[in-house]
């Protein structure tokens, strides 16, 4: 099999199987079949809960990929990460406070914990 | 409210996706050009980021491309990185329900973490603003990444990358609609809930395979605690 053949298939793959998934509960609970009360019980309480869990995975995989080797014991993700919910309770404006929380992080990882 | 201010609302929204896609797009596609060089490899960095739109998946491709995987482990790799796609379209449904078929097909097929965080999120009074709202921030997500993607792969090697850090942006952005959320009561326990599940994950498993693990967990947890959570749904679409 050619090499192109080869990145054809996997992107016909990865994008079938990855629509599927997204389709899913639309298929089978969209037209006229009522939603059992225990799914949609779960999408309720899901929507939070998969936020904070993408949350932590995001913050782990930015230790991950930058503080883990320097050793700073995560002390830059915490410091933005307080910055950005602080300035969230306080002004309540999601612009500013990612874009503050984000270059501060850019700051310490590049200068003070590079 | 006009077409020109949701779209507005919709760009202002989705600039720290604009920030988080474009800065792990281009590492993707420069990943990509790295490892697998040939001419054309913009155009298919172009259409890998179009047909599946998924971080993740865009970085373990390039590795499932250069070592030639059997297509039955790209498939099933792909359904564990992605399961949680299926969940979020739960959460989705009532407000989704009843548009263009169309748009819905399009709604399915841009469902990402982030654009899920932003169209959770939204809040127009009108149930047309809100539909007109969460197709921009979809679109422009999608652009985002296919952007990112197809300049990496362009770029390739040779990109003087200075951007160090601006990855956390996407973090940023998640603590942001975490923060706006537990401001409804209902859903601290919840938001709790998905925090410990994913600390726990990633006690007993590496950061690429934490997600599966944590999402059986907090399911597992909901079905366990159903009685008194939805007690305090309830109470609170009361008050």
């Amino acid at each position: 099999m050619s090499e192109t053949t080869t990145i054809v298939l996997i992107i016909l793959v990865t994008a079938a199987v990855t629509i599927a998934l997204r389709a899913f509960p639309f298929l089978l609970f969209s037209s006229g079949k009522k939603c059992p009360p225990v799914i949609s019980y779960i999408g309720k309480v899901l929507s939070p809960a998969a936020i904070a869990m993408l949350a932590v995975y995001c913050l782990v995989s930015v230790y991950r990929d930058q503080s883990f080797a320097a050793g700073h014991y995560g002390i830059p993700e915490a410091a933005a990460s307080i910055t950005v919910i602080a300035l969230h309770c306080w002004k309540g404006n999601p612009l500013l406070s990612i874009i503050c929380g984000t270059a501060l992080y850019m700051f310490l990882i590049q200068s003070i914990f590079s | 409210m006009n077409r020109k201010n949701i779209f507005s609302k919709a760009f202002t929204a989705s600039l720290p996706v604009l920030m988080g896609y474009s800065a792990m797009g281009m590492a993707a596609g420069i990943l990509l050009a790295g490892k697998i060089p040939r001419p054309d490899i913009a155009l298919w960095g172009f259409l890998s980021s179009m047909s599946s739109i998924s971080g993740a998946l865009q970085f373990a491709m390039v590795d499932w491309i250069s070592s030639r995987t059997a297509f039955i482990d790209v498939a099933l790799l792909t359904l564990f990185l992605n399961i949680r796609y299926a969940m979020y379209g739960l959460s989705l449904l009532e407000k989704f329900k009843g548009i263009n078929f169309w748009k819905k097909c399009y709604f399915i097929w841009s469902l990402t973490d982030e654009t899920f965080a932003l169209e959770a999120e939204s809040k127009f009074p009108d149930k047309k603003e809100n539909i007109r709202y969460c197709f921009y921030v979809a679109l422009l997500d999608h652009a985002y990444w296919v952007c990112g993607v197809t300049v990496g792969a362009i770029a390739g090697k040779h990109l003087p990358f200075s951007s160090r850090g601006i990855d956390f942006a996407m973090t940023a952005l998640f603590l942001v609609v975490l923060t706006d959320q537990c401001r409804v009561r209902a859903n601290i326990i919840p938001a709790v809930i998905g925090v410990a599940s994913a600390i726990t994950a990633r006690i007993f498993f590496p950061v690429n395979n934490m997600l599966i693990p944590a999402m059986i967990m907090m399911t597992a947890a909901f079905l366990i605690f159903r009685k008194g959570l939805e007690k305090r749904l309830k109470e609170g679409a009361e008050s």
